[in-house]
């Protein structure tokens, strides 16, 4: 490799040649993460194709893909947020208001589909902005604001909703079920937006510095990098995306409950998780995450096709959740490296850091919830 | 503690091998310390000292080598167990947790035979705090304690253990004189009664004044060991330097002093400086020097806008704002800490990306960055500063230090807007191949026309590469030497001579005055008092009854009374379960769906007609499911792990699954009798209210003053300090986790009894409300401080808003907006007090 390195290309083809070996290597080096997800759900289709074809069916593939586009938007915000080392467990919450706000206020009434919509997603800004101001200025952990904005947001649910469902109105129903080219339209919507979060965080400069400022906002400030910036896009990027996974599954479902969004909290996690994307925040792979988010929705369809209850659904999301992060964390060799030299009491090293990452000197690490004030970790 | 004459070796360390990553720290070092003597250890910051002293207090496990104390073989060191056997250290950094208090810590630290109980004890501690001077109050938090009082009470907590061999760790960085008068003399009455005392310092003033004998370090090598009066300060400087070692320094180009200058610092303060002014031209290289913790680096921070100062820093003719490190980046700074995996790189990305990170606006083209541009860029200085990677695309921790260091200072030269250049310990852990090579890079830096300034420890490194040298000594410039001046001897005579005394350092300064003062001060004392949240809590849950009671006359009767006090004692052991998780610093969100499964559980086996077998059957396996889900998110958490919050997630969401595998559909009615016996009261008060209080008050007892208690406070305060203190921290993050498990149970059977039938969708409410119903009660979500009664507290004023809802004809949606909006209203504000009243200073130095 040495002497490629800095050589100048003389010719065009030498040119390509140079292009090529850069991307295979960026390719290679940086998709390494994320190829188990990959693998996993090609071996799960054909796993699926092979015990229980029905869950390949076209009627279960009518019902993957919406389905699946909802939980894949739900997945990419969730990845913007632990990317700058938060998690968001107001999901349910932003979802649930959405699907209200758009069947109850039209009631049926496809006319006012269009104002109801508008106000979903402003009242979803206003309340990922205020989780990012008041995780950054404030200093709530992000834990208890998120647990705490779902609360709010279901309130302002039941106080609309009174707790009861109504049907979808009709607009909104056949924009979900249109099918441009044979591909579902609410697919189409969250594979755009995962092709347009992808681009912004990984090729432009606000996104890259996104991405290091998330890896170490400590390193980030040393650098003239504007963290708390960062954090707030993130709750109000994921805001958006939910709002927008809202709007499809009330279009999807024919008569929403105003708890719809429940469902979508742990796989949103798990998604992130099963895509390689540390769960302490930094690099992170939106498109991991949403094949992340397709493999736990084709895992739902394999595991109905079986003829278990939807109960079980939940014990297998979980154990794909810890799986993953079980795997993912034992592959981590950075962050054990950084572990071990954290562990140096050196002037440089202040020993009451040593414990963020790995095995220090001492059997432990300072649990996420510290992740305030302290550094990021890999 | 009396030695005899044969073993007056007290302390041996023999061939003792310690490497991080491949670096050796130390290589093969032997260290003795004898009986009745005060040992100086002396060697540069890296030199290995501070690991060696590690190793034998038993907080670093050696690669290889032996130990000996007091003429047995040690084996397995843990800091506890070292202690017990009569060696103590105060650490450089103290081992003090700061959550606790003086006097917690102190008997934290004692071994066994030592510690002493009842009413002498505190008159005792006190004894030996006076010992070093140290005026701190037992009952003072840790967190209150300015940096020297700090480290005295490290210094009295070690001597306090009354040891054959006492380690202490530059103790005087943070003392003025006085305090250290009475240390030396201290420590000489200790030597003289047959101590064995080994001293670490930088003071060369020191070891003259205080030692017998001295061992020099220098690159993990012992390179000698002498009596003091045997070597004069030139023959002791040359062993901590190292002659033998040479680097080739690039030669210095004529200082461009003509220019304007690029950088011109007038009069900045700080707390760590004062009144500092500086300037530096393009094409040179100034040089900070000064022993570690005299300002030096806290003033290059302050010129990265890393922290504020008053005075001005203007940068070619534009004034920077201090506190604003965007500001400095745009106005061409460039910044390299000497916390390198801290502060300085990106840990889990490329050398591209860490190198590129504050100048990718270059790279753009249409709004998006260019991979082949940027590859092209980085590999240019990839040959250019020979950085040794296999790609641009090689993770930056796969580098070693030197070439981690390089990849950093790609960063100055790929600004095309860099205008200074500032390296706080540029070749700190970089070995003696590569210092060479970042010395050209520097100079090649400078010739660029931007103008450097580093911070340095190493006085050779000061004396070959800079143009000129500024000494820091108690945060102020004292000496300013240029051209031939920039020696190494004159560089070590002003920084070892400096007559100027180090200030005693202030109290926190008074906040300031008017509304906005008031307001700050109230907080401050809210989060200074762990009962003050009780108090304001119990003033609410008051009020919010009367009002109440207004509205409706009902809401005090007998029966309101007696369904609201059990549901609060529901609520209430659900939140002592939470309590145990978030003291740890950790969350435990899977209690409510485990005590919807204990109700789902008590449906199949608490029915009527049901035989006593079954029933107490039915008990037995609550009790061990709780068991198993406090043992996995345990393990999860500390052996796996998991973040506590995904951790716990899971068990959330696998638990509903059995709750509803169990029970898909409401069903299986509980026996009315069991009914009727959970839910007996005494007047109009449940007899469950009654138990939570005691358990409240016995919980909140066993926090305070036993051991356990203790333990989980300083895990949950700092994990590191707690774990040199001797806490175990298996044992404790599992255990508490079981507690929040079983305490949810409890809950469970409580809630059982509310709802009467099998309802898998009980519970999982419940996990919100405890968490809620804990912070309210003034606990710090970081964990390490807590209160049960405040928990019972907060669990109160949450049931009754919940209760309250359907006496004012509030709709249920009320009880979403209250438990959300408290939640974070309280959060907020004990975050915001606590970081005021100087909890976050601890943390700041936690983190």
């Amino acid at each position: 490799m040495g002497d490629m390195v800095g050589a100048r290309p003389t010719s065009r083809a030498q040119a390509w040649g140079a292009e090529v070996a850069a991307l295979s290597r960026f390719l290679a080096l940086h998709w390494r993460r994320s190829a188990g997800i990959w693998v996993a759900t090609g071996l799960l289709f054909a796993a699926s194709k092979v015990f229980q074809p029905q869950s390949l069916g076209s009627s279960s593939l009518a019902a993957l893909w919406p389905f699946a586009a909802v939980l894949i938007l739900a997945a990419i915000g969730q990845t913007l947020v632990v990317q700058q080392r938060g998690i968001d467990l107001s999901v349910p919450g932003f979802i649930s208001l959405t699907v209200v706000l758009v069947t109850h206020l039209p009631n049926g009434n496809s006319a006012k589909l269009g104002p109801a919509i508008l106000l979903a997603y402003a009242i979803s800004l206003a309340a990922g902005l205020a989780n990012g101001l008041l995780i950054t200025r404030v200093g709530i952990t992000p834990i208890v604001q998120t647990l705490g904005m779902n609360a709010i947001l279901y309130g302002i649910n039941l106080g609309i909703s009174q707790g009861t469902p109504t049907q979808t109105t009709h607009a909104l129903q056949s924009f979900a079920s249109t099918s441009p080219a044979g591909i579902p339209l609410p697919l189409i919507i969250a594979v755009a937006a995962v092709i347009i979060t992808e681009l912004i965080v990984k090729r432009t400069s606000s996104g890259r510095r996104f991405e290091a400022s998330g890896a170490n906002a400590a390193a980030g400030s040393a650098a003239g990098l504007r963290g708390n910036r960062y954090q707030v896009s993130a709750y109000l990027g994921a805001a958006l995306l939910y709002c927008t996974a809202g709007v499809l599954l009330a279009g999807i479902v024919s008569q929403p409950d105003p708890f719809q969004g429940d469902n979508y909290l742990l796989p949103s996690v798990a998604a992130v998780a099963l895509g390689g994307t540390s769960l302490l925040g930094g690099r992170g792979s939106v498109v991991a995450s949403a094949v992340g988010a397709l493999f736990l929705s084709q895992l739902q369809q394999f595991v109905l096709a079986t003829g278990a209850s939807a109960a079980v659904q939940n014990l297998v999301q979980a154990g794909a959740l810890a799986l993953a992060v079980t795997v993912y964390g034992l592959r981590l060799r950075p962050g054990r490296l950084l572990g071990r030299w954290r562990g140096r009491p050196s002037a440089a090293t202040q020993p009451a850091e040593a414990g963020d990452t790995g095995p220090g000197p001492y059997d432990g690490r300072a649990p996420a919830t510290k992740g305030q004030t302290g550094r990021a970790s890999p | 503690m009396a030695v005899t004459a044969q073993d007056v070796r007290v302390l041996r360390l023999a061939e003792v091998w310690k490497s991080f990553d491949g670096v050796h720290a130390l290589k093969g070092v032997t260290f003795e310390a004898q009986a009745g003597e005060i040992h100086a250890l002396l060697g540069e910051n890296g030199a290995g000292k501070s690991t060696l002293m590690a190793i034998a207090a038993g907080s670093l496990r050696p690669d290889r080598g032996r130990m000996e104390l007091r003429g047995e073989p040690v084996e397995d060191a843990t800091p506890a167990a070292i202690r017990q056997r009569g060696l103590s250290i105060a650490y450089q950094h103290p081992a003090l947790v700061p959550d606790l208090t003086v006097a917690e810590n102190i008997a934290m630290w004692l071994p066994s035979q030592v510690r002493s109980a009842g009413k002498g004890a505190a008159a005792w501690m006190r004894s030996q705090l006076a010992r070093v001077g140290c005026t701190a109050g037992l009952g003072q938090r840790v967190s209150s304690l300015n940096v020297a009082q700090r480290q005295l009470l490290e210094v009295a907590k070690a001597l306090a253990a009354d040891p054959a061999v006492l380690i202490l760790d530059e103790p005087t960085a943070a003392l003025g004189a006085d305090n250290s008068a009475t240390l030396f003399a201290e420590l000489r009455r200790l030597a003289a009664a047959g101590v064995a005392v080994v001293y670490i310092t930088h003071r060369l003033a020191e070891v003259r004044e205080l030692c017998q004998q001295v061992t020099v370090l220098r690159d993990g090598t012992v390179r000698g060991s002498l009596p003091v009066a045997d070597v004069s300060d030139a023959q002791l400087l040359e062993l901590i330097v190292g002659r033998a070692v040479t680097t080739e320094f690039p030669p210095k180009t004529a200082a461009a002093a003509t220019e304007r200058p690029v950088l011109d610092v007038k009069d900045l303060s700080a707390r760590a400086f004062h009144d500092v002014s500086l300037t530096a031209n393009a094409g040179e290289i100034v040089g900070l020097a000064g022993i570690v913790g005299n300002g030096q680096s806290e003033f290059l921070r302050a010129l990265a806008g890393l922290g504020h100062a008053s005075g001005t820093v203007t940068v070619r003719e534009t004034a920077l704002r201090t506190g604003r490190p965007e500001a400095a980046l745009k106005a061409g700074v460039v910044y390299l800490s000497a916390d390198r995996l801290g502060e300085g790189l990106f840990g889990t990305l490329s050398v591209r990306e860490n190198a590129l990170v504050s100048v990718l606006g270059q790279f753009s083209r249409g709004g998006l960055t260019n991979l082949r541009a940027e590859t092209r860029a980085v590999e240019r200085e990839q040959k250019e500063l020979s950085i040794k990677a296999s790609s641009p695309e090689s993770n930056v921790l796969s580098l070693s230090g030197g070439n981690q260091q390089k990849v950093l200072l790609a960063r100055a030269l790929l600004n095309q807007r860099a205008t200074l250049l500032l390296a706080d310990e540029p070749t700190q852990g970089v070995d003696v191949g590569a210092r060479a090579e970042i010395y050209r890079i520097l100079r090649q830096v400078a010739a660029s026309g931007t103008a450097v300034v580093i911070v340095s420890s190493d006085i050779r490194e000061l004396e070959g590469l800079c143009d000129r040298v500024v000494v820091f000594s108690s945060g102020h410039a004292v000496a300013e030497l240029r051209g031939s001046e920039v020696r190494e001897d004159a560089i070590a005579h002003a920084m070892l001579t400096s007559t100027r005394g180090r200030r005693q350092e202030e109290s926190r300064s008074g906040a300031p005055e008017g509304a906005l003062g008031r307001l700050g001060g109230w907080l401050r004392r809210a989060g200074r008092g762990d009962y003050a949240a009780c108090a304001v809590l119990a003033a609410a849950i008051v009020v919010l009854a009367l009002y109440t009671q207004g509205h409706n006359s009902r809401y005090l009767s007998s029966f309101n009374l007696t369904s609201l006090t059990v549901l609060i004692a529901a609520l209430a052991f659900i939140s002592f379960g939470q309590e145990c998780a978030i003291l740890t610093g950790g969350i435990d969100l899977s209690v409510g769906p485990l005590a919807g499964l204990v109700v789902v559980i008590g449906s199949f086996f608490e029915n009527a007609g049901h035989s006593v077998g079954v029933l107490v059957a039915g008990f037995l396996i609550m009790l061990a499911v709780g068991l198993a889900v406090g043992l996995l998110n345990g393990s999860m958490v500390q052996f796996a792990r998991f973040t506590p919050i995904v951790a716990t997630l899971v068990t959330y969401i696998a638990i509903q699954g059995i709750s509803l595998v169990l029970r898909p559909f409401q069903g299986g009615y509980i026996s009315f009798s069991i009914i009727k016996a959970i839910n007996r009261s005494a007047g109009p008060v449940a007899i469950a209210f009654l138990l939570a209080v005691v358990v409240a008050v016995a919980m909140e007892g066993a926090l305070h003053r036993s051991r356990w208690g203790r333990n989980i406070r300083a895990i949950g305060s700092d994990r590191a300090a707690a774990f040199r203190l001797g806490v175990r921290p298996a044992v404790t993050v599992v255990g508490a986790y079981v507690a929040s498990s079983l305490f949810a149970c409890v809950g469970g059977v409580l809630l059982m009894a509310q709802v009467g039938v099998g309802d898998p969708t009980q519970g999982v409410t419940y996990t919100l409300a405890s968490v809620t119903a804990v912070v309210l009660g003034g606990t710090s979500i970081f964990g390490g401080r807590g209160s049960f009664i405040g928990a019972l507290l907060g669990a109160i004023l949450v049931e009754q808003l919940l209760n309250v809802t359907t006496f004012l004809q509030l709709s249920q949606a009320w009880q979403y907006w209250f438990q959300g909006v408290l939640v974070i209203v309280a959060v907020g504000i004990y975050t915001q007090a606590r970081a005021r009243s100087g909890g976050g200073l601890a943390q700041v130095t936690a983190g």
